[in-house]
């Protein structure tokens, strides 16, 4: 993983790294400060350069506060992506003018490259935002906790199929409400304009088979 | 019927709220569920004068009080919720006319019931609307009362004016409303303004005896007799602005045409033959019942699939039969105004049928459940945006078509999610009887009735004045008095008041 940031950045042994690994991770983050990010003084960055003590946890949050991190509650991996991108920023920054002319030649592709279009499929079921959302959709049809997430989404999905009217106990019923309205109004508008071509594609045979007659010969009022 | 005194009788019944009463298990034997029934002050009296009338000694064997009747229709097997008794409630061939109940599909000891749905199969009421005003009307009234008269054959006996064979009719069964658009007698938007877009899917006519299809081949649109009317109306009262302009209903003295009738001979014949047939089945699945009369057979056995089938071409055949004399209505204004039906915006607002069983999925106790409701006397009503009901209607909620009685108002409700819980999208048909026919004939003169109409300015044109008593405002409940309860209980909403001028009837 980040094995192209890391080559971008010259890291010894992009191929090797293993990010999972508690102690590979602490040296990684060291060697970005010493020798790419340079934010502390070389003497201010002695808790970070403890990666076998306990209290390195806490250096280093305070190293990414330092850093005004955005992803500071993210998972480990998302917090050393964006230290590496910071890294590769400043690299930048520093030699505009030698990296500016850089040229990538695209590899001719064998197939077209199909970007689905459904944001669904490009879901990352391991976030913590997945995570979260599920758990507040969740509380709200009133379904029980359950370790993987997927498996509560997919009883949210059984429970909705065989009872379309969940009655959510406490909603702030305007936000709620007026986008669903709107959803309905828009849905409305589609059948309407289907049933229209329904009506015509009936009529258009109607052109073909009708043919209605009365014979008041047949008439008899009854008593 | 367990007998006690009427005071005994009275501590089963529990009045929930103003417009609502319970029955409690125990009213009669063996009740799966409670039963529950919608009156006001008025109607309470009627209701409660009929029990008391049953309770006193020696009148055993008679009619059954409606209430009694709605607590044996509880003791059903299979019946979920609770069986439902709506304002216009009256005794029935079993079951109350004006009663509901839903059997649980899933459960396989679930019954199906002719008597639950009547013998005029798919009996229902059509409104059409017109751009035209009372005073267009009015000078030329009586030839256009004259005109439908001569259009739509009337009565008992009487045959149409659409010619048609018997291959005729079995596409007709199959196919219901399709038929009539696929001949070009209606419109395409007549069939998306139907209850179940004027066709059930799952007719088969041979199922249907040799004997109903002679009955019913030549009576295909024909009014029928009883409270069967075509009455030309005007808008009295709006209720409801917004729900009536989506009915294309705008402004009070708009002219509309409502037409009531059902499957005629057919139907009658399709019930009587399947009665027969259910007798046996509940002797051999050991089916026990407190009436006679509430004759069944599991929904899954050959006589119970054999029924439901046959009962939908019956139903097909009322809807074939409300779209020819839609079109022969058309036919007499357009003669009558010198104008095309298109021009006179001679649009269906809406079909509902009242005597029927369908098949349905509904939310009881918190579960989506797939059910056979009857509806015997009851229309369905169902709530805005439910998937069945037209796009057209899907914000105000399913037109509810009540027919009052001759020269009495009629009414469009409209469906409400209150009703959709309370008693599965249903809510009353009509006025419902308050005297049988044989003492409405003793009691009224159908010369007072005529002379009564004709002070009133409604033109009417009739094949036996001599019956036109049976049929006397007097003879029913009153249609407002009905309505107003299924409003303040908030199972269905007013939305237009309708006044008739002009009637025809059998």
């Amino acid at each position: 993983m980040f094995k192209l940031k890391l080559t971008a950045l010259g890291h010894p042994n992009p191929d090797e790294f293993n990010c999972d690994d508690e102690k590979e991770y602490r040296s990684v983050i060291l060697w970005l400060e010493d020798q790419k990010i340079r934010h502390y003084k070389i003497e201010d960055r002695e808790n970070l350069r403890n990666i076998d003590s306990a209290d390195w946890n806490i250096a280093y949050e305070n190293y990414q506060k330092d850093l005004v991190s955005p992803v500071i509650n993210g998972s480990l991996l998302e917090q050393l992506n964006w230290l590496l991108s910071y890294a590769v920023r400043l690299e930048y920054a520093d030699n505009v003018e030698k990296y500016k002319s850089a040229k990538v030649e695209q590899p001719k592709k064998a197939a077209p490259n199909v970007v689905s279009s459904n944001p669904l499929d490009n879901l990352d079921f391991s976030s913590p935002a997945f995570k979260a959302g599920v758990e507040r959709v969740c509380t709200l049809a009133g379904i029980g906790p359950h370790l993987d997430p997927k498996v509560r989404l997919a009883a949210l999905a059984k429970v909705l199929k065989s009872n379309p009217h969940p009655h959510p106990t406490s909603l702030d019923s305007s936000i709620v409400q007026q986008p669903t309205d709107v959803l309905k109004l828009l849905f409305l508008q589609d059948i309407r304009d289907l049933q229209t071509k329904i009506n015509e594609a009936l009529v258009a045979v109607q052109t073909v088979t009708a043919d209605p007659r009365t014979d008041t010969k047949l008439g008899k009022v009854g008593r | 019927m367990v007998v006690r005194q009427y005071n005994e009788e009275l501590k089963y019944l529990d009045k929930i709220n103003p417009y609502c009463w319970r029955i409690k298990k125990g009213f009669q034997p063996n009740m799966n569920v409670e039963g529950i029934f919608y009156v006001n002050n008025t109607l309470e009296k009627l209701m409660f004068d009929e029990l008391r009338n049953a309770c006193r000694p020696g009148m055993t064997g008679g009619f059954l009080p409606g209430v009694k009747q709605i607590a044996n229709v509880a003791a059903l097997p299979g019946i979920v919720g609770r069986s439902v008794g709506l304002p216009d409630v009256h005794s029935g061939y079993g079951f109350a006319i004006g009663n509901m109940a839903a059997f649980d599909m899933a459960d396989p000891k679930s019954v199906v019931s002719p008597g639950g749905v009547g013998f005029d199969i798919n009996c229902g009421v059509r409104l059409l609307r017109t751009n035209l005003h009372e005073k267009d009307v009015l000078p030329i009234k009586e030839q256009l009362a004259q005109s439908l008269f001569d259009h739509i054959p009337v009565g008992v006996g009487s045959k149409g004016i659409i010619p048609m064979n018997a291959r005729d009719l079995e596409e007709a069964l199959e196919m219901g409303m399709d038929w009539s658009l696929r001949e070009g007698y209606v419109w395409a938007e007549d069939k998306e303004h139907c209850e179940e877009y004027g066709r059930m899917l799952n007719a088969d006519p041979s199922k249907v005896s040799l004997r109903a299809k002679k009955r019913g081949l030549p009576q295909l649109g024909t009014l029928g007799a009883g409270n069967h009317y075509a009455e030309i109306q005007v808008v009295d009262e709006i209720y409801d602005k917004y729900a009536a302009s989506k009915m294309g209903i705008e402004r009070l003295g708009q002219v509309c045409v409502m037409i009531h009738s059902g499957s005629r001979g057919f139907g009658h014949q399709v019930a009587t033959d399947a009665l027969v047939q259910m007798e046996k089945a509940m002797k051999r699945d050991n089916i026990e019942v407190n009436d006679r009369q509430l004759a069944c057979a599991r929904i899954n056995s050959i006589e119970g699939q054999d029924y439901l089938k046959a009962m939908s071409a019956a139903a097909n055949f009322a809807w074939v039969n409300r779209s020819s004399m839609t079109f022969l209505t058309r036919q007499a204004f357009a003669k009558q105004f010198r104008m095309a039906p298109d021009d006179l915006d001679m649009h269906v607002i809406y079909d509902v049928s009242h005597n029927i069983a369908k098949i349905e999925e509904h939310v009881v106790d918190g579960k989506l459940k797939t059910l056979l409701v009857h509806r015997k006397g009851s229309t369905r009503a169902f709530p805005p945006h439910h998937p069945l009901i037209p796009v057209d209607y899907q914000v105000t909620g399913q037109p509810v078509l009540i027919g009052g009685t001759m020269g009495t108002c009629s009414y469009v409700l409209t469906g409400t999610h209150q009703g959709m819980t309370e008693t599965f999208g249903s809510t009353c048909h009509g006025a419902g009887r308050a005297l049988s026919r044989a003492k409405s004939r003793r009691n009224i003169d159908y010369k007072d009735v005529l002379n009564k109409l004709e002070t009133m300015g409604i033109s009417i044109r009739v094949a036996s004045p001599k019956l036109v008593m049976e049929e006397a405002p007097e003879s029913y409940k009153n249609v407002t008095d009905v309505v107003n309860t299924c409003h303040g209980a908030g199972i269905s909403k007013k939305t237009v008041k309708l006044r008739p001028i002009a009637v025809i009837k059998g």
